[in-house]
């Protein structure tokens, strides 16, 4: 028996606050100041999320444009809520429940995926497909908040590093349904757990992160580890991309929109050098909203159709890894078009 | 103070600056250093960059470096790891080897081995039509693994420099009348082709190493 084709039908997206610009940081800026280099060359704006601004929030803004687009209704009826927060409202408990609750929903499944990472809206793609192809219902709603930029990037201390300038915050809510408008062509998803302790907290002087103490904690990779984790991410993703293009039978040159998670300047630029993709058909929103880890695919995605850079036909690949390296992910859909 | 490290340069320029193109970390920190090599790190390399002006293949051999360098060192073993080396007679001159090469009709190709068994390097000076002007230079250079790898067995080194004559047949009298082609017509498929030979080699050495066969055949040696 066939399963039902789903289809990724519509995404919205939300931008916290005025976009903050680069002289916010120049007026912190520490010793380690690498502004020239591509690799660390800050973006020129950044949305930070508000001081008082949930992640639940957050995803109540996104879901805006899909209400206004899809109804109310639509969403409140969704079976499935997938749900990924760079950093919890609470460690101990993930968004699902308090995000259903408030967009009016009641969901057969709630599921509250971490490991995810910046390729967190693939893995949300994947586990949405799955449950949507085998019968778990007719609708799920995929719902990313990138909120670091403006919490742990912004403390006194580490946004004094030249590093911290380049996160961004924002949202973004995603629409699935069993439905051949907009399928999704294939998903390859891979998990390198031998990686997944290079990405770390560092808390000076050392501290477990709920210790009390001094000290503010800091994301980042051991400086030695720089170089490994860009090498994972210059092969990892044109590697599920390319895996994806080989199942569905597409030459990678021609994936007519490139969406990518956006870590740095290098990393754009190389991922569409390995896939022979044109600057032009690679979307990124960079310059305008940083490193928006997980969220970073859907805004791009968002930001495409909205600006008519993808039309209905067209091929979107979706490609990006996680922290530092242990997962990533490649979707590709032939999108149907915003009705 | 590092030593006397390039006081004769300070000396002449009259500054301690650095001179143009040299990167050290004395004038270049690493935390400005490290940027710049992410940088260039990338996803893919642009085959010139790889193969435009040398090119390198190299792999390990499952067999002992000394065993693989005396097999090496023999200019026939051409005869059996190459792709289209083939037919060598020895020519009149001492050490100077005539064969053909059947990438092309009628194409002779003269070779004398350079080799140095303390170091293991091989060199193939040859060249195409004519033993004069040997310009083509295989390098080879085979490494004890355990040294460089900490296993048993060899690591081959092998590098082309593209020498101006792959670009101009610096002896167009001296090819066969019919043929069209040039041995610098193939040079962007060289980094393929050698990594092919390269891989015969280590196929051909590690058959005979593991089923107790000298490296180099009795025939080889005779002769």
């Amino acid at each position: 028996m066939n399963q039902p084709t789903v289809s990724l039908t519509d995404v919205s997206t939300y931008l916290p606050g005025e976009p903050v610009g680069a002289d916010y940081y120049a007026k912190f800026a520490g010793s380690d100041d690498l502004a020239a280099n591509l690799m660390f060359r800050a973006p020129k704006f950044r949305h930070h999320v508000g001081p008082d601004e949930t992640v639940i929030d957050m995803v109540e803004r996104a879901a805006r444009g899909l209400i206004e687009r899809h109804g109310r209704d639509v969403i409140a009826n969704v079976d499935v809520l997938i749900t990924h927060a760079q950093m919890p409202d609470v460690p101990f408990y993930g968004g699902g429940g308090g995000i259903a609750h408030r967009l009016g929903m009641r969901p057969n499944w709630v599921l509250d995926l971490h490991n995810g990472g910046c390729a967190a809206f693939v893995l949300g793609l994947k586990v949405a497909r799955q449950l949507l192809a085998s019968g778990q219902g007719r609708t799920a709603l995929i719902a990313i908040a990138q909120n670091a930029a403006g919490q742990i990037f912004d403390q006194p201390g580490v946004r004094r590093k030249a590093q911290s300038s380049v996160p961004g915050d924002g949202a973004a809510v995603a629409l699935v349904t069993v439905s051949d408008e907009s399928p999704i062509l294939d998903i390859e998803c891979r998990t390198y757990g031998e990686y997944a302790g290079d990405m770390t907290l560092v808390i000076d002087p050392v501290r477990k992160w709920w210790q009390p103490g001094p000290g503010e904690g800091c994301i980042g990779f051991t400086e030695t580890k720089i170089a490994k984790v860009l090498a994972r991410g210059n092969e990892q993703v044109p590697e599920v991309a390319l895996a994806v293009c080989d199942r569905i039978g597409l030459s990678s040159k021609d994936i007519d929109l490139l969406v990518t998670n956006q870590p740095n300047r290098v990393f754009l630029r190389n991922w569409r050098q390995a896939l022979e993709v044109p600057e032009s058909r690679h979307l990124d929103t960079f310059d305008e909203c940083g490193n928006l880890f997980g969220a970073g695919i859907p805004i791009n995605l968002d930001h495409a159709i909205s600006d008519g850079q993808v039309k209905a036909g067209d091929v979107v690949m979706m490609a990006a890894f996680a922290h530092a390296g242990d997962f990533a992910g490649a979707a590709a859909v032939r999108w149907g078009g915003r009705s | 103070m590092s030593l006397a490290a390039l006081d004769d340069i300070a000396v002449h320029s009259g500054t301690n600056e650095p001179i143009e193109g040299v990167v050290r970390i004395e004038t270049s920190p690493l935390e400005e250093t490290a940027p710049m090599f992410m940088a260039k790190m990338r996803s893919v390399y642009p085959h010139e960059e790889v193969f435009g002006k040398y090119c390198t293949v190299n792999d390990y051999v499952d067999c002992p470096p000394d065993e693989l360098f005396e097999y090496l060192a023999h200019t026939r073993s051409l005869e059996e790891w190459t792709y289209t080396l083939r037919d060598f007679t020895p020519t009149e001159e001492s050490g100077l080897w005539l064969a053909y090469d059947r990438l092309l009709p009628d194409t002779t190709i003269y070779t004398r081995t350079v080799a140095n068994a303390e170091s293991r390097t091989v060199d193939y000076h040859c060249a195409w039509d004519q033993g004069e002007h040997l310009w083509m230079i295989y390098v080879l250079r085979v490494l004890d693994a355990q040294v460089v790898l900490g296993k048993p067995g060899s690591v081959v080194l092998w590098t082309n420099c593209r020498h101006a004559f792959y670009d101009n047949n610096p002896h167009p009298e001296a090819a066969p009348p019919e043929r069209t082609g040039w041995v610098g017509d193939f040079w962007d498929l060289f980094g393929a082709g050698h990594g092919l030979e390269l891989n015969n080699l280590k196929s051909i050495a590690e058959y005979r190493h593991r089923n107790g066969l000298p490296v180099t055949p009795a025939w080889m040696s005779t002769s």
